[in-house]
């Protein structure tokens, strides 16, 4: 902003005319603004991701998010990797919700081999490791948005579940973080004798603990000061920005790709009513505020036990691999899947010229588009709000960057 | 009580016949500083054990465990001889002078006000009859060396946690005097030990805290002002937030970040004794009468148990800090600001009116 | 609506830029996976639209009464072979209040890498446009902030086409 050079204006000329006709007089007073990096290593573990701000004194006037530090090609290895090859490569992008990225690029590939059919099993096995998944990933973000906040425990008391939920995972396909388990044509091997039972005890414990997260610091006064009114998105602004996810319903929209664009099991679960999707209301502040999306991630949680126990009431001994051949050659054709990752949609589209490799994967990631509504976002609001906003983006920078 | 230093008695009964008087004065005075640094090292050093112990329990671990053999006793000692054994770093750019002399600043201001705090009745640095007024006036004195250190850093970020140190210490010192006006209404003398005389008696009816009806709320007002003042959480924005960095602490390293610790953990020592002598009895309980009963005024079994009273009592008052701090979020700037100055200091000046009223119809027993 | 009616929706109202559609195909009875005479295509069904007015083509799709296709999910390009003289723009909508999709596709010559910016119709297009851009050497005519968003500023070279070559080092760090 250019500066006029103190002391050229004389007192008349610095007087405003007010409504009333009244004169008001003031100094020539000139702060700068000062530009802060919120830079690539901070603690809030969302990543390495780097944010120029330029604040005046507390309140930020201008916000400028820089990516690409982690950055790896994942598109590029996707045209040089066979089909199956590809898959630990969609772990990478959103880790913290490996499943369903595996998920998403198995069943961008199935639909281009519309003859292929998959077990019954493999389904089922699939929507409970994609749920849990889903808990994980809404353990990480509320813990660790906690942990923005100044709340320390509910972080180790977020991980406590984690870690069960890890243990399951590593006995179903032997890691705890990148799975590469859900295959093309169904998941890689069957579960071990004992881990549905084991998966029923986790939902049974898990919901006694989620009372206790939501005492602890979903409606604690303080937190709801910090979150309520803060970082609130309109609707019209979510859509226009391609928000989808917790920030969409958030933001009062009530779109759930599951329910409402069904896939895999989902589609026998509306029958049943198994699951209500939750949208924010508005209930402690402004409809679209931080608080609101926190409240979608951590109630989202809850749907996902009634998916998982759905599941498991209904689950049978079977097969769990389609007949897929060993040299996968995919028929021509460009398909795009787009499935309800825990951070909004994840897409991807595939393209093939019949061959064993493909032609393009492209990832649609969700953090990317969160991302971008920073921009609008955080000017305007105090430095403070601006650890609130971005943690409630929930962004994984795998996801942003491929 | 005597007006003198226990240490320059015990100087002058041991010390030769010839010996000039400004040498025993300087030499207990000396001896004192040492004991003191001395004592405030090993209760900070307990004080970070057991920080550590109480977070790790309350988030579902264990803490230290290691270091030493029984639950990690000496973690404390490993990280100090760490962190002695670390570089010392200061930042291009960074005003030199400055940055040294904040945390020494800091440090000198908690040990200076450390020294009107009584160890027991007879053994203290300094009786002033103004103890509570210097501890008060020596302890925000600290705000002066975080701001330098923040200034110092050349760092935005330190330089934002300091402002907002300096903006929430100095207001919340407002409601912190205001609010030990009423006890002291209650108990009529700013002297620490003469304020723990005269609460003495059975089961601790005497204790200010039951004399009048405004001294709880007082007390609650108290004890969330030195929170502010000691920048525990839920009021640890100049530490532990400016945006997650470690505030205006962010450039030191070494044996200079643990000045920074050692005086919030003296701090909140003192705090406790402050709250721990005025609210609560200082070194009366049904033990020191006891003990005072069976042993008389002059044994050492009287003054150890007297000590070890106060010594529980503000060991208390810590642990519920570091209770607190483990369980509740923190609160933004503005709104630490305006708790302080909207409802903390008409609260306390209520406090005040009512506690004076209250003793103007009835009249407490002490003088 | 399914893509017949969506696309026969867009022929009625003769949305600006429509060229046509293309529908998977079944493969030749008896072909096998990969055989050239397998000419089947499987997948999506998609809308073929010039790519020069796609702006006006995505304002009838987002305000349509019974399109409202009003979230831009993803805007990508793909370079399908370096011999083709193509770059395909692939473009996917949701409609959020239909629950209904559309894939769209533009054919970019190589030789004239320049189409206008959707960013007036959907701020979501604003940082997909600029990774096209960086990746593939697509110019968006009248894009308020084109920048790098993945790759460094001073990068060379248009990484997802396929006749990128690999540089040998970057600021003096090899890649071998």
């Amino acid at each position: 902003m250019a500066a006029e050079p103190q002391g050229s204006m004389t007192l008349e000329e610095q007087a405003r005319v007010l409504p009333s006709g009244e004169r008001e007089f003031f100094l020539d007073v000139h702060t700068t603004d000062l530009e802060v990096n919120f830079g690539p290593q901070h603690p809030a573990t969302h990543g390495v991701m780097r944010i120029l701000m330029r604040a005046d004194g507390e309140v930020i006037t201008g916000a400028q998010p820089h990516l690409g530090y982690l950055h790896r090609c994942a598109e590029k290895i996707g045209e040089n990797v066979e089909w199956l090859q590809y898959l630990p490569y969609t772990d990478r992008y959103d880790y913290l919700a490996a499943m369903n990225n595996n998920l998403g690029y198995s069943m961008a590939v199935e639909a281009l081999m519309p003859g292929l059919e998959l077990p019954r099993r493999a389904h089922m096995i699939r929507t409970i490791c994609a749920e849990l998944n889903r808990i994980g990933s809404h353990l990480i973000a509320f813990g660790t948005y906690g942990l923005d906040i100044g709340a320390f425990t509910p972080f180790f008391y977020a991980f406590r579940e984690r870690e069960w939920m890890m243990a399951l995972f590593e006995k179903i396909c032997g890691a705890r973080l990148t799975y590469s388990y859900i295959r093309i044509g169904g998941v890689f091997n069957d579960a071990p004798p004992g881990w549905l039972e084991e998966v029923g005890r986790f939902c049974d414990v898990f919901e006694e603990k989620w009372k206790e997260y939501v005492d602890l610091l979903v409606m604690n006064q303080i937190f709801v000061k910090r979150t309520a009114d803060v970082g609130v998105i309109p609707k019209e602004m979510a859509l226009d920005f391609g928000l989808t996810g917790p920030m969409l319903r958030g933001s009062g929209v009530d779109f759930d790709l599951r329910r409402d664009m069904p896939y895999s099991l989902y589609g026998e679960m509306l029958k049943d009513n198994a699951f209500d999707v939750i949208v924010g209301k508005g209930e402690k502040g402004t409809l679209g505020d931080c608080w609101d999306r926190t409240y979608c991630r951590v109630y989202e949680m809850m749907e996902s036990i009634k998916i998982v126990r759905w599941c498991l009431e209904r689950i049978e001994p079977g097969p769990v691999l389609g007949d897929i051949p060993k040299v996968l050659r995919i028929p021509p054709g460009e398909a795009y899947v787009g499935i309800e990752n825990p951070r909004g949609e994840l897409g991807h589209y595939v393209a093939s010229d019949g061959g064993k490799v493909a032609t393009r994967v492209r990832v649609r990631g969700p953090s990317f588009t969160n991302v971008s509504v920073l921009e609008d976002l955080l000017p305007g609001a105090l430095i403070a709000d601006a650890i609130a906003i971005i943690g409630s983006t929930d962004v994984v920078i795998g996801e942003t960057d491929r | 009580m005597d007006g003198g230093n226990i240490f320059l008695t015990l100087l002058q009964k041991i010390a030769p016949a010839g010996v000039p008087s400004w040498v025993l004065v300087l030499s207990a005075c000396l001896v004192g500083i040492g004991i003191l640094v001395g004592l405030v090292s090993v209760l900070v050093m307990f004080a970070v054990w057991l920080e550590r112990k109480v977070s790790g329990h309350i988030q579902c671990r264990f803490g230290p465990m290691y270091a030493g053999g029984w639950h990690g006793w000496a973690q404390s000692l490993a990280d100090g001889i760490k962190l002695l054994a670390k570089e010392d770093l200061i930042p291009l750019g960074a005003d030199a002078a400055l940055f040294v002399l904040a945390p020494a600043i800091m440090l000198a201001a908690i040990f200076g006000a450390m020294a009107a705090m009584p160890l027991a009745p007879s053994v203290y640095f300094a009786n002033l009859n103004l103890g509570l007024f210097a501890i008060l006036a020596m302890s925000s004195m600290t705000t002066i060396g975080v701001v330098m250190a923040g200034w110092a850093s050349n760092s935005k970020w330190a330089l934002y946690g300091a402002m907002r140190e300096a903006a929430q210490v100095v207001a919340y010192e407002i409601p912190l005097g205001i609010s030990l006006l009423v006890p002291l209404m209650v108990i009529g003398t700013l002297n620490l030990g003469e304020a723990s005389a005269r609460q003495a008696g059975w089961f601790g009816m005497h204790w200010v805290l039951f004399q009048n009806p405004f001294v709880l709320p007082a007390s609650i007002l108290f004890f969330t002002a030195s929170l502010a003042e000691t920048k525990r959480a839920p009021f640890d924005l100049p530490e532990s937030e400016s945006e997650l960095v470690a505030g205006f602490m962010t450039e030191y390293s070494g044996i200079r970040w643990s000045f920074f610790f050692l005086e919030e953990y003296a701090a909140m020592f003192l705090m406790s004794v402050v709250g721990a002598v005025f609210f609560l009895g200082g070194f009366e309980s049904p033990f020191t009468h006891i003990a005072r009963e069976s042993f008389g005024s002059d044994s050492v079994a009287y003054q150890v148990v007297a000590g070890g009273t106060l010594m529980t009592k503000a060991m208390f008052g810590v642990f519920l800090m570091m209770w607190i701090r483990w369980t509740l979020p923190r609160v933004r700037i503005d709104q630490v600001m305006s708790m302080g100055y909207k409802y903390l200091t008409p609260l306390a000046l209520l406090c005040v009116l009512g506690a004076g009223i209250w003793e103007a119809i009835f009249p407490g027993a002490t003088p | 609506m399914n893509f017949d009616g969506i696309h026969d929706r867009l022929r009625v109202i003769q949305a600006p830029g429509l060229l046509g559609a293309d529908l998977p195909r079944a493969a030749i009875p008896g072909a096998k996976h990969g055989e050239s005479k397998d000419a089947g295509r499987g997948g999506d069904a998609f809308v073929l639209v010039d790519p020069q007015k796609i702006v006006p083509f995505l304002h009838v799709c987002r305000d349509e009464d019974r399109l409202r296709f009003d979230v831009l999910v993803d805007l990508s390009a793909t370079d399908p072979k370096a011999e083709d003289p193509n770059l395909w723009i692939n473009i996917n909508l949701l409609s959020v209040e239909r629950r209904q999709r559309l894939a769209i596709k533009a054919l970019l010559p190589k030789t004239d890498l320049k189409m206008p910016s959707s960013t007036a119709i959907y701020r979501a297009a604003q940082w997909h446009e600029r990774e096209c851009a960086e990746m593939f050497g697509i110019t968006f005519v009248g894009h308020p902030d084109p920048r790098h968003v993945l790759l460094p500023d001073d990068w060379v070279g248009y990484p997802l086409r396929k006749d990128y070559v690999f540089p040998k080092e970057y600021h003096g760090i090899s890649c071998e």
